[in-house]
């Protein structure tokens, strides 16, 4: 199958609607990145293990390099340049600068990302909870450490 | 990484995509939360003509409580087994096996049919073209030879999947439908034990649904698994036990079943007569753990030794024992 | 009045706000107009011939704009040094490893570009490979490379004193090997190029780099244009570990195609080639003996280690003499013979790892716990009484300005409770140490110093000029902190360029721990520069002298009376109104024996400053799984001064994850005939935040005379240090040492199941 049918999808991104034509077999993160310009989600892996392609789809962290863009129809989705708002970095982007938490920050929008959903869902994780929420996002440089303390920080705050 | 082309097909329904998968048979891959076919789409492991997505089949969701069992459809996640206070309480290996797969993200994506319907794994089968050019084809891509075994005449890949010996722990069922026709076989027969076809599901037949017949009185379980960090990683070695309390306080119904530890999960079947009509102690649940291991294949092929792998059936058999006890009152 | 407003300080650092939105670029994000696909056509084999390459139906595929082969290129040999160039980008005789580079494509999309590599047909003669040191070294072995006798890459040979006095004087001579398989960086960014010419034929090339003046040379003089026409880009950058210092053939290819399409070209690796195709770190095995007296103290060693090398040099004498450097700065030893023997092998190639040597330093600190323990001296007293001292010279004569090995060590101990817990743990738990020394850089002749220059705005504001590079690991914040504290700015005064060979001056790059102690310092001369001619200017004004002023939030004023003060600004727009341009200048040249060299003469002042670490680690063994639950973590590290301590923490944290939790626990790389079977995340283990124990950072400062205000390094002694504390604790809590890592859980199972053996057979026997 050499010339690929291309097909006309609408995406919803950071509350922005965008007219995307893409073949069946692009990922979520390949249009991302590729066609929308929104470099912020990484392949790290490309096999859905490391987390750093995370993006939110209906406010769940999933993992774009797995995900087939054609399957996102109707869906909103989130990415980490849709987290600042008005130029204000979001809380908890303050408290991973804040904390030292990053820092070579490839995987630091994907981490971000699962952080944000984690305190949705949870407003007061233990550490426990915290580490066992972010186990799917590898980072190489900080050994998590301040990551942890950055997350634990918002902990019991309105967002 | 690169997907290879495919068409997309997205039905509605389930008499839609059963219509479809009669059309496309095995040009036709289905696809739920993508953790694994994407993957072995990727690798090229898979070269179908179409991706059938059937996450949009509402008739596939929903954990329903009937008269005298449990059905689960096949879309429901993995997340949302970890989150249900019924699974919790009532079939406590299913849910301890969803919290264990993966990690967070990949039980929200991932589907218990998903889970169950997983391929067999290998080291030196899910490899990229860099590592496979240059060798002979093994067993389980068409070829006559095994690289894992020397001179191995079968495949030896291993069945990975977490969800699946939990439930056949529970005597799970599993409902397979084609177009005009639907069966009901134990989830264990679904099994093939041969690495090489590790499904015994046909190229136009949809896993609709798992049926959990109840437990009643005095019975505990459990799911434990082997992996050497603490989260996203299959196992290397796994075990579910389920173990109930006839009528007379003695052990009526025990169902050990291992994973990782061949191209199918199996039940221990010597296991029940090692342990029935009697208050098992630790000696008879070691008893019951070495007819595990005696079952159980542990060949290199995965990240840690065999010879390893084959042990630690044996420890997590007598653990997933152990640990189905703790939760019968009136047991120790 | 405080002495310091940034320095010391854990300062926000500047790339993090940009790289918590997304914002910050990596090279695989960028776009530029026009930009092509570019792939790599990789060999499947791990020793053939190349018979022929035929591109001619990859290059009439429509969308395919180039395709090269070593045909385009002029063959010539590269080499880290001058006597290890046996390294064509593009092979035109042979291919020496799986996954080596044969041919690349440019096309306008990616499907095109894989289509167009599958079209290329390349006919190989496949010869016999080799696939470990053994095999290597034996008599009758394919050799990878003429000029490798015995495929013996690199000898290193280092004698000092008389070992066999050593050991005929000791009370207990010990001898063991001690082995490891590879592991690898595993950095977070896949490695990725962007390359395009202009029409004067300038290229501008980005990729994550380790120095990007350590790749533009070699650019150079392979696309035969002078060094002003490479320009090596700043880029983000996820991190190096070691593993990115050097000219990759991706680089260049990337560099080719670009001028073959006249267009710009960019190739993104899987991470599959990132663990392939980049580098990887050695395989070891090490033989040690040691002797000591009485008391503990080491009278002599004699150690021997072989590393796998792959099939290219690489960095390779630096490789084979580094861990045991560390060895010979973080303990004495007056008598002392090394013998490290690269090797080559037909896999991919190896360089220096941020956790050089796992099994040439677990080895030496578990010879250590062993003696000591027959000598009835625990393994904290056995370091004390070997712990390295300032005013020292190492074996091969470093001078060791600064020192603080004991206080790291006294002070880890006391932190983990070493006293009461040591032989006092219930069964199953252990603890152990880990001891470790870096150097502060090496001897890199013409690129062995750095300069740093500032360019000041009207408004007082300043840019500094820098060729540091920040590989995440919070270089760009060092400079502007310095640059700030020195010029009593704030840190939102200070732009940055640097890491541009376009711009930027020379710097010797963040690969030998020398970017703090090099670059730091040059930048501190810089702005020191600027502010003598600040203060001249003010001291002009207020007629004092230059030495009675202080420069602090943005100002200039007399120490003992701060009302008479300036702004800076006011100084600059002086000097400016009186037609005097002002800016500055700073270099640095580490003092260093510039004829010291890695095997002709392993004889010198290695680098002027070393840092030295100790940690100490807790563990729970399960001895019917040999899973290892690790408790609690000390680590200290002597940094000299803590510049910036989050970001010190940062790296004692990161450190203990990679060399200890996955270099002890869980990293290696498993093999078939050359191929590497668990290249990918889901294959090799590094540690996930569940997996990481609670570590306790203890920043020891000795305050080193010659780094910028004491400082030394910071990113690798605890990285080293972590993987041998892992080794003696497991060793303590299952009471056999190991000699064969990683430790993992196959092995402790099986060692705990020898020990019953031979414990049952004593006792029946």
């Amino acid at each position: 199958m050499n010339e690929l049918k291309r097909y006309s999808l609408t995406l919803t991104v950071n509350n922005e609607t965008h007219a995307v034509t893409a073949s069946p077999n692009r990922t979520l993160l390949e249009v991302l990145r590729e066609d929308l310009h929104l470099t912020g989600a990484k392949e790290s892996c490309g096999e859905g293990v490391c987390g750093a392609c995370t993006v939110l789809v209906d406010g769940q962290p999933v993992r774009s390099c797995l995900t087939l863009a054609m399957a996102m129809e109707g869906k909103k989705i989130t990415t980490i340049e849709g987290l600042a708002q008005g130029g204000q970095l979001h809380p908890i982007q303050a408290a991973f600068v804040e904390h030292h938490a990053i820092q070579c920050g490839f995987c630091s929008p994907g981490m971000i990302l699962t952080a944000y959903a984690l305190l949705r869902e949870n407003q007061n994780p233990t550490e426990a909870e915290i580490r066992h929420a972010i186990a799917g996002n590898v980072c190489r440089c900080t050994g998590y450490a301040k990551i942890v303390k950055a997350i634990q920080s918002l902990a019991g705050e309105e967002r | 990484m690169r997907l290879p082309p495919f068409e997309y097909l997205e039905p509605a329904t389930v008499p839609e995509a059963l219509a479809m998968l009669d059309a496309y048979r095995d040009k036709a891959q289905i696809i739920a939360g993508g953790t694994e076919v994407i993957n072995r789409l990727k690798l090229r492991l898979i070269s179908p003509d179409c991706i059938m997505n059937i996450k949009k089949l509402r008739e596939l969701d929903g954990i329903v409580e009937q008269e005298q069992s449990l059905v689960i459809g096949a879309n429901v996640s993995l997340k949302e087994l970890q989150d249900s206070p019924l699974l919790r309480d009532k079939y406590k290996a299913i849910a301890e096996a969803s919290l264990q797969v993966a990690a967070p993200p990949l039980a929200r994506m991932g589907t218990i049919g998903g889970n169950i319907l997983q391929n067999t794994r290998c080291l030196f089968y899910n490899q990229s073209a860099i590592v496979l050019k240059g060798l002979e084809v093994c067993h389980k891509r068409g070829g006559t030879t095994c690289l894992a075994v020397k001179g191995g005449k079968r495949c030896f890949s291993v069945y990975q999947g977490d969800m699946a010996p939990a439930l056949i722990a529970f005597d799970a069922q599993c409902v397979l439908e084609k177009n005009g026709a639907r069966r009901t076989i134990p989830l264990v027969d679904l099994f093939t034990g041969m690495g090489t076809h590790p499904l015994s599901i046909e190229n136009n037949e949809l896993l609709t649904g798992i049926i959990v017949p109840k437990q009643n009185g005095a019975y505990g379980s459990t799911y434990r698994k082997l992996r050497v960090r603490g989260s996203i990683d299959y196992p290397l070695a796994s075990a579910a036990a389920l173990l109930a309390l006839g009528a007379d306080g003695t052990l009526a119904v025990s169902r050990l079943v291992i994973g990782a530890s061949g191209p199918a999960p199996r039940i221990v079947a010597g296991a029940p007569a090692a342990l029935s009509g009697k208050l098992p102690e630790d000696a008879d649940f070691a008893a019951a753990a070495e007819m595990a291991y005696e079952l159980s294949e542990g060949v290199d092929n995965l990240a840690l030794p065999g010879d390893y792998r084959k042990k630690m059936v044996r420890v997590f058999a007598r653990r997933a024992l152990q640990g189905a006890r703790t939760d019968i009152k009136g047991w120790m | 009045m405080e002495k310091f407003t940034l320095i010391g300080k854990s300062m926000k650092r500047i790339d993090t706000a940009a790289k918590a939105t997304g914002e910050a670029i990596f090279s695989a994000d960028l776009s530029l107009p026009r930009m092509l696909v570019g792939k790599v056509l990789r060999s499947p084999h791990p020793h053939a011939r190349i018979l022929a390459i035929d591109t001619s139906k990859a290059e009439k595929l429509s969308g395919v704009k180039a395709v090269i082969t070593a045909q385009d290129m002029c063959g010539d040999k590269w080499g880290v040094f001058r006597y290890t160039q046996d390294q064509q980008f593009l092979p035109t005789e042979k291919v020496r490893y799986v996954g080596e580079e044969v041919a690349a494509v440019a096309a306008i999309d990616e499907d095109t570009a894989l289509q167009a590599l599958a079209l290329i047909d390349v006919q190989y003669e496949v010869l016999p490979a080799v696939f470990n040191i053994d095999d290597a070294l034996a008599a009758g072995a394919p050799q990878l490379h003429d000029v490798y006798p015995n495929n013996i890459n690199v000898e290193v040979k280092i004698d000092v004193g008389d070992v066999e006095k050593g050991f005929s004087e000791s009370y207990l001579v010990k001898e063991d090997t001690f082995r490891a398989p590879e592991d690898t960086y595993f950095q977070g960014e896949p490695y990725a190029v962007a390359a395009q010419f202009d029409q004067t034929g300038n290229l501008e090339i980005w990729m994550p780099n380790a120095g990007p003046h350590m790749k533009s040379k070699p650019l150079s003089n392979v696309l035969k244009i002078p060094l002003n026409k490479v320009r090596v880009r700043k880029i983000s950058i996820g991190g190096a570990f070691g593993g990115r210092s050097e000219i990759s053939p991706a680089d260049v290819i990337c560099a080719f195609l670009a001028r073959k399409a006249r267009l710009p070209v960019k190739i993104v690796y899987t991470r599959e080639e990132n663990t392939v195709a980049t580098r990887q770190a050695h395989a070891l095995v090490t033989k040690i003996k040691t002797g000591v007296d009485r008391e503990g103290k080491v009278l002599a060693r004699d150690i021997t280690c072989y590393m796998d090398g792959g099939a290219y040099s690489s960095t390779g004498p630096i490789a084979t003499s580094v861990p045991f450097l560390c060895m010979e700065q973080a303990y004495r030893m007056d008598n002392v013979r090394y013998r490290g023997y690269r090797i080559l092998t037909n896999k991919p190639i190896r360089g220096m790892y941020r956790v050089h040597g796992r099994a040439f330093a677990s080895g030496v600190d578990v010879q250590l716990d062993e003696m000591g323990a027959e000598l009835g001296i625990d393994p904290v007293t056995m370091r004390l009484r070997n712990a390295r001292q300032a005013g020292d010279y190492t074996p091969t004569k470093s001078y060791v300005a600064s020192c603080g090995m004991t206080e790291c060590i006294v002070k880890a101990a006391a932190k983990a409770g070493w006293e009461s817990k040591f032989g006092k743990l219930p069964p199953w738990h252990g603890i152990g140490i880990g001891c470790n020394s870096v150097q502060t850089g090496f001897p890199m002749g013409i690129r062995g110093g750095s300069q740093a220059l500032i360019k000041l705005n009207e408004d007082g504001g300043i840019t500094v000029i820098t060729g540091i590079v920040d590989n995440g690991q919070g270089n760009e914040s060092m400079v502007v902190q310095i640059a700030a504290e020195e010029l009593g700015l704030t840190s939102d005064d200070v732009q940055l360029i640097s890491a541009d060979t376009e711009v930027t001056p020379s710097d010797p790059g963040s690969y030998s721990m020398c970017e703090t102690f090099v670059g730091g310092n040059a930048v501190r001369l810089a702005a020191l520069d600027v502010k003598k001619k600040l203060f001249k200017i003010a001291a002009g004004e207020f007629g004092t002298g230059e030495d009675e002023l202080t420069a602090r939030d943005r100002k200039i004023f007399v120490t003992e009376n701060p009302k008479i003060s300036m702004s800076i600004a006011k100084a600059v727009r002086i000097a400016l109104s009186r037609n005097e341009s002002i800016s500055g200048e700073g270099s640095y040249w580490p003092d260093v024996d510039a004829k010291r060299e890695w095997v002709k003469n392993p004889s010198g002042q290695l680098s002027e400053a070393f840092s030295f670490g100790a940690v100490i680690v807790e563990v729970k063994v399960d001895p019917e799984t040999g899973l290892v639950e690790v408790l609690e973590v000390a680590a200290a590290q002597d940094v000299g001064f803590a510049l910036n301590p989050q970001i010190i923490e940062g790296q004692f944290e990161g450190g203990v994850a990679m060399g200890g939790q996955g270099g002890m626990l869980t990293e290696f790389l498993q093999w078939h005939e050359g191929r590497v079977l668990n290249p990918s995340q889901l294959g090799y283990l590094v540690p996930l935040a569940v997996d990481m124990p609670p570590i306790n950072n203890i920043i020891v400062e000795t305050i080193d005379p010659k780094g910028p205000y004491g400082a030394k390094e910071a990113g690798m002694s605890v990285a080293m240090s972590a993987a041998q504390a892992y080794c003696g604790a497991i060793s303590n809590a299952v009471g056999v040492y190991f000699h064969d890592y990683p430790i993992t859980p196959d092995k402790i199972v099986k060692a705990i199941e020898e020990k019953k053996k031979k414990e049952n057979a004593e006792v029946s026997g």
